[in-house]
Order: structure tokens, then C-alpha cells, then sequence
């Protein structure tokens, strides 16, 4: 892939942290920015709510990836339902898939942003598929 | 927007970009088709910073062909079974954008000018492409016209009885990448909604 830029990894992310409240600010990191950082692309998981195909299209996806040698996280928030990332109803759809729930790392709103943003800095940094695989993939 | 009416007590009304999967994730491009690690970045710095909330749209073509599907042009994709496809996609995502769109949210599309599926202005088209893919690089033409995929969302926004989103391109698959053009363009769109929807701005004043 001459010329081809793909970071090869790729984070769920939840639309709360997404798409920071005003509120949120001085507990949520912005996600986002260190996500493009950190050279990772992004798919964002919908708000709170029944979105049963849409859950299903983005299982479609993320199986894909992981089939396919692309470094596959998640990004939660401690205290929301399922994270924020319809983690059981995902995670179902994703075995149907037989992929595995990706690793997944909770952001803790009780340790503020500037705490939280470090944390997740290092958990993306460090995390990737095992070499034999990115070997077998990423030409 | 004095037709909107917002749910009272729900929130304020708030400015929703819908953006193509790719604008968020460079990965689910084509092979070569990259441009970026992950996230485009100019085209969230000039959402954010416009006060609009990003709501990801799914990649009908990750979602149908794979991550290593070959390169295409519209009228590849242009059979019952994509369009089918897409129109499944559409139903699973009108929901969310119905929601906006009564609740009296701003709601615009960033799709990707030059795709087949998420081109909004422009698509790529070559009638005789097929078979063995040795095709040398750029002989398909810019054509002015939807993706399959916007086609197939409009549509199912329209169905709905929902009124047609204000939608533009960024110019990613347009053959070479003219960022510096693309942020441009992007930014009059933006800011040509802006400067129509400023109650201080009345003609009719003396």
C-alpha cells in the first residue's frame, strides 16, 4: 500500500465522549483529539437508546477490522450504562462474529481530565495487534 | 427555523454534523485510498470549532465489500443487492437523525465528494469498468451526482416526511487531495449556513 496512510488501529468510542457537554469538561478528557493524536481512527457508538440494527452494522465493521490485522480498542466511561458502548449487547453481536470484545479501558470521571487524559494516552500508545500479525497484514 | 418546535425540557437545540465514516476513520478506505492515519482532522477542527456535535455515519461499503475490497466507481456499486443494502443501512439510521430533526436540531452532511457510495456533489463514474482490476490510475470521471449510499439515506429521510438536509462533500476522492481547497470550500459552506441563520442579519432594515 504505496502512499497509503491507515494507522491500522482503530477505538469505539461513545457518543458522550465524543461529543463533550460543556459539563463534562473538567471531568471527561477530550478523547478525540488524543485519538487523533495517537493515530487512531474512530467509531462512534450511539447515544443511550434501542439501536439494535445500527449496533449490528457497526459489529459488521469492527469484525472486519479485526479479521483483517487492524489493532481494535475500546473507550468507556466508569459509571454509564455498559460504558457508554452498549458493551453486552455489542459484545453479543461481536462473538455472533466470533470476534472477541476488544480491549476496553474506562475513563473515571471522579479523576478529572487532566488525570484521565494521561491514562488513556498510555493505554492507546501501548496497545497493538502482536507483530506476527501486523507482519501478515500491513504490507 | 421558525418551523422548528422543539420537545420542551429536552435541550436546547443543538448543531449536528452527520459525517462519513471515513472523515473519522481513514481506515475504511480502499487500499491506497488513506490519506490520513485515522481522523481528518481539518474537517473536525472546522466542525468543532463551528460549535457542531459529530454523529458518525456507518461505511456501507466496509460493511458489504470488506476491508479489502478493490477500488470502484458508481456504477460497480449501482445493483439491486448494494442499494438494498444501503437502503437497510439508511433504516437503521434514520431513527437517530429523525430524533435531531424533531427535537428543532440543526442537522447538516459532510459526505465524501468523488466516492461512489458517500459522494454528495460529485461521484466517480466509468461505464465500461469490470473484470481484472489493472486499470491504470485516475480514467474514471467526476460526475456531478449523489452516491449510492446518500441517495439511498435521502431517500429513506424522505419517506420519513423529514425535509432535506443541507449536505456537502469533502473532496477526498476527487483524484489528487487539495486540502488546503477542500478546508476552504468546506468552511464557506459553513459559514455561508451561519451567516443565513444570524437573526442581526435583516435585509429588510432601513
Amino acid at each position: 500500500m504505496n502512499g497509503d496512510a491507515r494507522g491500522w488501529r482503530v477505538a469505539l468510542v461513545p457518543d458522550a465522549l465524543l461529543n463533550l457537554r460543556e459539563r463534562d469538561r473538567a471531568a471527561l478528557p477530550d478523547v478525540l483529539s488524543i485519538l487523533t493524536a495517537c493515530g487512531y481512527g474512530v467509531m462512534q457508538l450511539p447515544p443511550p437508546g434501542e439501536h439494535g440494527l445500527l449496533l449490528a452494522a457497526i459489529a459488521d465493521q469492527v469484525a472486519e477490522y479485526a479479521h483483517h490485522g487492524y489493532g481494535v480498542v475500546a473507550i468507556g466511561v466508569r459509571g454509564e450504562p455498559g460504558g457508554g458502548l452498549h458493551w453486552r449487547r455489542l459484545a453479543a453481536l461481536l462473538r455472533h462474529r466470533s470476534v472477541a470484545p476488544p480491549p476496553r479501558h474506562l475513563i473515571r470521571p471522579e479523576a478529572g481530565a487532566a488525570t484521565e487524559a494521561e491514562r488513556v494516552t498510555v493505554f492507546l500508545s501501548g496497545h497493538d495487534v502482536p507483530l506476527e500479525e501486523q507482519r501478515r497484514w500491513r504490507m | 427555523m421558525t418551523t422548528k418546535h422543539p420537545i420542551a425540557g429536552e435541550h436546547a437545540p443543538r448543531k449536528v454534523a452527520l459525517i462519513a465514516n471515513c472523515l473519522l476513520n481513514q481506515n475504511a478506505k480502499v487500499c491506497d485510498g488513506a490519506r490520513y492515519r485515522g481522523v481528518v482532522s481539518p474537517v473536525v477542527e472546522a466542525l468543532r470549532s463551528r460549535g457542531y456535535e459529530l454523529q458518525q455515519l456507518p461505511c456501507p461499503e466496509l460493511a458489504f465489500a470488506g476491508v479489502r475490497r478493490w477500488w470502484a466507481v458508481y456504477e460497480q456499486y449501482d445493483t439491486p443487492a448494494y442499494h438494498a443494502h444501503c437502503r437497510r443501512l439508511a433504516q437503521a439510521f434514520a431513527p437517530l437523525i429523525e430524533q435531531y430533526l424533531r427535537h428543532g436540531d440543526e442537522v447538516i452532511l459532510i459526505g465524501l465528494d468523488g466516492s461512489p457510495s458517500s459522494g454528495v456533489r460529485f461521484t466517480s463514474s466509468q461505464p465500461d469498468w469490470g473484470g481484472r482490476p489493472n486499470r491504470p490510475e485516475d480514467d474514471w470521471e467526476i460526475v456531478p451526482r449523489r452516491g449510492v449510499w446518500i441517495e439511498e439515506l435521502e431517500a429513506e429521510l424522505a419517506r420519513r416526511g423529514l425535509p432535506p438536509v443541507p449536505a456537502t462533500g469533502w473532496a477526498l476522492d476527487m483524484g489528487r487531495l487539495d486540502e488546503a481547497g477542500s478546508r476552504r470550500d468546506l468552511e464557506e459552506f459553513l459559514d455561508s449556513r451561519e451567516i443565513a441563520a444570524d437573526p442581526r442579519r435583516d435585509d429588510s432594515a432601513p
